[in-house]
């Protein structure tokens, strides 16, 4: 919405304020504004407190930690400290904004319970490990411990992280395109679809996983065999979303194409690829997810590095605190991962919205 | 474009379907001959399911007749060609590509787009739609894409260009707002126009000739010249009258809807 802020005092456009209205339409924002009942004092002072409340919650486990007494006067450190303040300063800043713009108002108004939540439950599993024990230690260790042992780590971390990126799309790119390869030859030529539909339905039910004994005895090496791994769990779904994509594309869009003089590479390339992007995401998507998960097998079971082998290799020894490091960590890479592909997704398919409804 | 391009001849064509879930076939057309001179305005009436498309299709390419033959320009028509285009009833657009690449479509597969780029954009402001360029098709109005259809089978120069009922899904103001951009294209290209349509008035008011089909098999039941001048007035008595008769041979006359509403 283009950076446009509203005050509480000051509202941009009313029904009353006609002048703003009849020089542009509202915005969707500006009009749930314009129809929405006023709200009375005491709802707004509410809703203020609502959205003060996880502020309240983060003071509560910062007392908890720095002033109650720990078990067995465990020692801890402030990394946990200035995780929880930098957490708890950035609600603190949309808080100060809230109070000049109504956009993050709501927008924090929306989140309060969700970050309260959040809060809570560090104040919760601080209490039930650190102060209490009610959680043992090894398996439990709390917060500061996971974050010191990430930062402990972090050089090998960081290394892991790179071999298991590039692990993952080296097998996932693999992948993808001999899937694309496959699924849009099968969609458009009756033969090529006669010899992969069998291929596929052998291949299909057998999780990807499955082959990583076979492939650890016959791979000549274990990256090699990994990305082989890899890429044949993403084939699958790119292959079959990509064939049904290029089958479900309306015939005239194909017969327009032939009669504007479109030959064989055009047809495949300018008109079945693109048309069947939408289906094609779905398989990329899905196939993202199958990748992980070998990824993470693959490492646990034999390649000697990533984040994977790195969790194996802390329950070797025992480290707890640094497995649910790893799991935090392994989290923010994935999440990072998938979030890049639905951008791309999303730059790919803009011409999408609304047209199949 | 050769001044005489654009000529289309069917000798007895016969189209037959075969109908893969009853295992029998079906005639769609039987022995439709008809002679289009080039730059002529044509057009086919009929019921629905009575060959037409089929009909169009086989000129086009896109079907191959059962008997018979087909010609463009004394050559058989064999597959498609960008000299005779086509003009869908509706979503045929390019829906990934924007209103001017859609248009484009045509000039990059004939290789013609480094010299034709200015004309897409001047296509493109004769139908009105410069505002448009960069839209995507779903965020245009129905008669919006219909237009952008129109120019896209343009913009290739066909000697013939194929319309199968392109206005048929629009309401009854922009049909005629379209009607007469398509007549103001034809007098500008002067190539051959083949429509096909269920609105009696539309084929009168475009077309200098009118071709009747009878449906089940689909044969040409009569042929109407048109003299009129253009722009042709639809409540002219001629016009009425012509349309009467068009009405009666297609057994829609009103002695027989009177026996029919009993």
């Amino acid at each position: 919405m283009s950076g446009k802020t509203a005050s509480l005092s000051a509202e941009p456009i009313s029904a009353a304020d006609g002048r703003s209205l009849e020089s542009r339409a509202p915005t969707p924002w500006e009009l749930r504004q314009i129809e929405a009942a006023p709200k009375s004092r005491n709802r707004i002072a509410a809703d203020r407190a609502t959205c003060a409340l996880p502020l309240v919650l983060a003071a509560a486990v910062l007392a908890q930690y720095k002033l109650t007494p720990n078990l067995n006067d465990a020692a801890t450190t402030d990394v946990y400290t200035c995780f929880i303040l930098l957490l708890a300063s950035a609600v603190l800043v949309k808080f100060v904004m809230s109070f000049f713009s109504k956009k993050t108002f709501e927008k924090l108004l929306e989140k309060a319970p969700l970050y309260t939540a959040a809060f809570l439950f560090f104040a919760l599993y601080d209490y039930a490990t650190i102060k209490t024990g009610i959680l043992p230690l090894p398996y439990f260790p709390w917060p500061d411990r996971i974050l010191n042992g990430i930062y402990e780590d972090r050089a090998l971390l960081l290394d892991c992280i790179k071999n298991s990126l590039i692990l993952l799309f080296s097998g996932y790119f693999a992948g993808a395109a001999i899937g694309l390869l496959t699924g849009l030859s099968a969609g458009l030529s009756r033969r090529v679809r006669y010899w992969v539909l069998p291929l596929i339905q052998i291949l299909g039910p057998i999780p990807s996983t499955t082959w990583l004994p076979i492939i650890l005895i016959v791979a000549a090496s274990l990256f090699g065999g990994s990305v082989f791994l890899i890429a044949l769990g993403v084939w699958y779904p790119v292959t079959m979303t990509s064939m049904q994509g290029v089958l479900n594309i309306p015939k005239a869009n194909f017969e327009a194409a032939r009669i504007l003089g479109a030959g064989k590479a055009r047809l495949l390339f300018r008109v079945a690829l693109p048309a069947a992007m939408p289906n094609i995401f779905q398989g990329l998507t899905q196939g993202m997810s199958v990748a992980c998960t070998a990824l993470m097998v693959a490492e646990m079971m034999g390649v000697e590095s990533g984040l994977g082998w790195y969790i194996n290799w802390q329950r070797g020894w025992a480290e707890f605190a640094k497995m649910y490091g790893a799991v935090i960590v392994i989290c923010v890479t994935f999440s990072v991962v998938n979030f890049l592909l639905s951008l791309v997704k999303r730059r790919v398919l803009r011409w999408q919205e609304g047209y199949w409804n | 474009m050769t001044a005489r391009a654009g000529h289309v001849s069917l000798e007895n064509v016969t189209k037959i379907f075969a109908r893969a879930d009853l295992n029998s076939t079906l005639v769609a057309l039987e022995g439709v001959s008809m002679e289009i001179r080039p730059a002529e305005f044509v057009s086919i009436v009929g019921t629905s399911g009575c060959g037409k498309s089929t009909l169009l299709r086989i000129i086009a390419g896109l079907e191959t007749a059962t008997f018979g033959r087909a010609y463009c320009d004394g050559e058989l028509i064999a597959g498609t060609n960008p000299k005779r285009g086509l003009v869908f009833q509706e979503h045929s657009l390019f829906p990934w590509l924007s209103v001017r690449e859609n248009i484009a479509f045509g000039l990059r597969a004939t290789g013609r787009y480094r010299s034709g780029a200015g004309l897409v954009d001047a296509l493109i402001s004769i139908v009105g739609l410069s505002e448009f360029a960069d839209s995507y098709p779903h965020q245009l109005s129905g008669g919006m894409r219909q237009r952008v259809s129109l120019v896209r089978a343009l913009v290739v120069s066909p000697d013939v260009l194929l319309l199968d009922e392109p206005l048929g899904a629009l309401d009854s103001f922009t049909r005629m707002n379209i009607q007469d951009e398509l007549l103001k294209l034809w007098n500008e290209h002067k190539n051959t126009m083949i429509l096909i349509t269920h609105d009696v008035d539309e084929a009168i008011y475009l077309s200098q000739r009118i071709y009747i089909m009878s449906p089940r098999p689909g044969r040409i039941a009569g042929e109407i010249p048109l003299r009129m001048s253009y722009p042709r007035n639809r409540s002219s008595s001629e016009f009425v009258n012509v349309r009467n008769e068009i009405l009666r041979r297609l057994d829609f006359a009103k002695e027989e809807q009177e026996e029919y509403n009993l």
